[in-house]
């Protein structure tokens, strides 16, 4: 594969930056849109549940504007907005696991499945995550390594990216495992994305200047799943009494159809970490 | 529909997932010998024709119910929705007359499956010789090892919605479909379970919660008990009924069999039938029964010859005896908060504690399960068991979101005084009614005083207001054909066919001994799929 030529008006490290903004643009899409309709689905019971709606349109918003941005450097207002971003993340998984824990049951599968999903929150988090690095990515002198608290950034991308993967298929499987796998189809979430994130892992702490084609190949794969995956959660809304003539039930109550590009968002920002490897190889 | 309109006429049968849709249907003449004429399309009948269907043998089954198609003929209507239950007359004597209706009866295509709340639990295995190991009732000539692999097929055939894993009894198989989510009802039982320090799950329901087939995952809808109008439900009516037409069976709907003729060889040669306006004669090879534990003992005493003066496959004197019923007392409260409990499939999650555990001073098991009665269902409750009328039902009606209640499904024990016998009356075909004697003996009456008290400690552990106890009230049937050792102890053998007529057989809850603490529809329906292999068995050594 031909190595990107940066343009007149890219660095290197700013391209690497815009494209993990465009994977933290997805992440934050899919959040914006599946708890918009999973917040509704509960009413805004707690007032809380507006928090990753206004944080996920930030953060698209942020990484929209650094997708746009030739700069060289930092910018201290995203950045605030990509901290803000994954600060929320963490503290939705916090709520989250605390809403199951509490009902009747407490750690069970029924508490798993049907109260607002443990993982969910997990998606803003990263997309706030990917923000960040490639704001410490853009901030590098001209020249050197990124990095991120002494590491390679590629190597931390890489990192995250393989996390990332392994948590939101653990996410798609136990929601599955609820579908009971009713469509075998149900089954790509949950094998094609932890093979990403192995090795997206081998990336993280395999030899730097490895050749990566199959990996980055596979990633695409996971991103065309992502887009899949909407259109099969088209389908499965249309499977639930009324299809989609009962759109206004289905829609809501049905597999969640902004969830899937999840996968695309992760599988773009691990595109990302392998090319900031391919640039900058060396630990 | 018209109830005096046949549908499966005229080479077809309706297509139970489309509105005035059709599917093609093999049908016989009534001279052609069919190899199984099946009397009842419910769990019992239903299944056992789908299974032997798919074995080969021809079949025809009958219904004296209409063939419904749920998603255009079901309202979201107490009242309408009375119409899958058989009403027709009966007398109900002893000391606890029966209630017959809904909670022990169906006239549809399908039986009482189209109906039933979909509670699908496997027996305790000890039950199955509840008199060798546990001191009461009779042994099943039945191995439960051999069961477990029958509820498991018929748990799959249904796709089972149930817990990941079942607190109580041996390891069984994971469920085919995952759990419902549990309501707030379902949560309150989980709640005073849990303060009552004893386990609870999520019950296994014939509903799916995920897309099946033509079969939309469940939108809690919550009329389960009513006729499911959207097919989430898992009956005989959308599973093995299109199953056995497919596998070239006949369904003949609205068709009431009113007596089986035996020639002088002790052998029955087919069965006298009304549909349409007139009385016809099916011939065939074999017949099963499988109208339950009223009709199945009374269309076996109305078939009494010369040879067979007490009724056909009579000669333990045993058709009609030992029937049971299952006692279905309640406890009901009232909450602060709002509950709604008609929301979702009315028995969300169970505790089966008390069916496992032998620390008791009476013989026997029970159940108890979250509550979700309807409007009309509640006011009858209010004014039965409460004695509520005028401004009092009104503002106790008022209540209705913020009520909660626990009910019981307790084992009865098998009582010769319990009994279906033929009253001299006659019903609208000329058939004689049945008369159905029922009384508590001591133990049932034990059980029951247990159960509530312990459904009453549950209640209070959750902070329940008002809490009153509905005492009487029984639910599903069963005995009345026993399945036994010998043709002196039961009407029929392991494989559900007579001692006295080898071509004739019984499948359904009338073949139980002894009737345990839980719901019994999937081990009816586990014993028709045994009785269907073990006739293909048969059949093959040339032993039918």
């Amino acid at each position: 594969m031909k190595p990107p030529v940066p343009s007149k008006r890219h660095t290197p490290a700013v391209l690497a930056a815009k494209r993990l903004n465009r994977g933290a643009a997805m992440l934050a899409t899919s959040v914006l849109l599946d708890s918009a309709v999973e917040h509704y689905r509960g009413a805004f019971h707690n007032p809380a549940m507006l928090a990753p709606i206004a944080t996920s349109l930030a953060a698209l918003a942020g990484s929209l504007h650094g997708h746009g941005d030739d700069k060289q450097q930092r910018h201290a207002k995203r950045e605030a907005i990509f901290a803000l971003t994954a600060a929320t993340g963490l503290a939705g998984t916090g709520f989250h696991i605390y809403n199951a824990m509490k009902k009747p049951g407490g750690l069970s599968w029924q508490n798993l499945f049907y109260s607002g999903p443990v993982g969910a929150p997990a998606a803003i988090l990263l997309s706030g995550l990917f923000g960040l690095l490639g704001e410490r990515v853009r901030d590098a002198d001209p020249g050197t390594t990124p990095k991120i608290c002494g590491l390679n950034a590629g190597r931390v991308a890489s990192l995250v990216t393989s996390i990332g993967l392994l948590g939101t298929s653990g996410e798609a499987g136990l929601l599955h495992f609820r579908g009971a796998f009713q469509n075998p189809a149900m089954l790509l979430p949950v094998t094609m994305p932890p093979a990403a994130a192995a090795m997206m892992a081998n990336a993280a702490c395999g030899d730097g200047r490895k050749n990566r084609w199959f990996s980055r190949l596979w990633l695409r794969m996971t991103a065309m799943l992502g887009i899949a995956g909407v259109g099969f959660h088209i389908y499965g809304v249309s499977r639930a009494m009324g299809g989609w003539r009962n759109w206004r039930q289905n829609a809501v109550d049905g597999p969640p159809i902004p969830a899937p590009p999840s996968f695309t968002g992760l599988a773009l920002a691990g595109l990302a970490a392998l090319a900031l490897l391919r640039d900058h190889p060396e630990d | 529909m018209s109830p005096e309109g046949l549908r499966a006429t005229g080479g077809r049968a309706p297509d139970v997932f489309r509105e005035g849709g059709w599917i093609p249907m093999r049908q016989y003449g009534l001279d052609e010998e069919v190899d199984f004429l099946i009397i009842g399309t419910g769990a019992g009948g239903g299944t056992l024709a789908g299974k032997l269907a798919e074995h080969g043998f021809s079949v025809v089954a009958m219904d004296a119910g209409p063939y419904f198609r749920p998603l255009e003929d079901f309202a979201s209507d107490e009242t309408e929705q009375g119409k899958l239950y058989w009403q027709d007359k009966r007398i109900c004597t002893g000391e606890n007359p029966l209630q017959m209706g809904g909670k022990n009866s169906g006239k549809a295509v399908g039986g009482s499956m189209v109906h039933f709340a979909m509670v699908s639990l496997r027996f305790r295995p000890e039950w199955f010789k509840s008199r060798s190991l546990l001191g009461y009732g009779a042994d099943w000539p039945l191995d439960w090892r051999e069961m477990w692999g029958y509820y498991r097929q018929a748990e799959q055939a249904l796709s089972i919605s149930g817990p990941v894993t079942y607190p109580w009894g041996p390891k069984r198989p994971r469920y085919p479909y995952r759990a419902h989510e549990i309501n707030a009802a379902g949560k309150l039982l989980a709640k005073g379970a849990e303060a009552l320090g004893i386990k609870w799950t999520e019950t296994p329901l014939a509903t799916v919660s995920a897309p099946r087939g033509e079969a939309p995952p469940c939108v809690y809808r919550g009329f389960c008990r009513f006729g499911c109008s959207t097919n989430a439900k898992q009956s005989t009516l959308n599973t093995w009924i299109p199953r056995a037409i497919k596998a070239g069976a006949e369904i003949r709907d609205l068709a009431m069999a009113g007596r089986i003729e035996v020639d002088a060889a002790d052998r029955v040669t087919g069965v006298q039938f009304y549909r349409d306006g007139a009385w016809h004669f099916q011939k065939a090879r074999n017949v099963v029964v499988a109208g339950y534990a009223v009709e199945t003992p009374r269309l076996l005493l109305n078939s009494a010859t010369q040879r067979h003066p007490q009724g056909l496959a009579n000669s333990s004197g045993l058709v009609g005896k030992y029937l049971m019923s299952q006692s279905n007392q309640a406890v009901f409260g009232r909450m602060q908060e709002e509950v709604r409990w008609y929301k979702g499939p009315p028995s969300l999650t169970l505790t089966e504690h008390w069916n496992y555990e032998d620390k008791k001073d009476f013989f026997g098991g029970y159940c108890w399960m979250a509550q979700g009665p309807l409007p009309i269902e509640w006011a009858f409750i209010q004014t039965g068991a409460r004695g509520l009328w005028g401004e009092a039902l009104r503002q106790e009606m008022m209540q209705y979101n913020h009520q909660v209640g626990l009910k019981m499904v307790g084992e009865t024990l098998p009582d010769a005084r319990n009994s279906v016998t033929l009253a001299d009356e006659t019903d609208q075909y000329g058939l004689k009614i049945p008369r159905i004697s029922f009384s508590w003996g001591e133990n049932d009456k034990a059980l029951i005083q247990h159960a509530i008290g312990q459904m009453t400690r549950s209640m209070e552990a959750i902070g329940a207001e008002d809490i009153f106890a509905q005492t009487e009230d029984a639910n599903h049937l069963a005995g009345t054909a026993r399945m036994g050792f010998t043709p002196q102890d039961s009407v029929v053998n392991a494989d559900c066919r007579s001692w006295d007529i080898p071509n004739l057989w019984i499948c359904d809850g009338s073949v139980f001994p002894t009737t345990g603490g839980v719901n019994p529809s999937l081990t009816i329906q586990a014993i028709a799929l045994r009785t269907a292999d073990r006739i293909k068995a048969m059949a093959q050594r040339g032993e039918l």
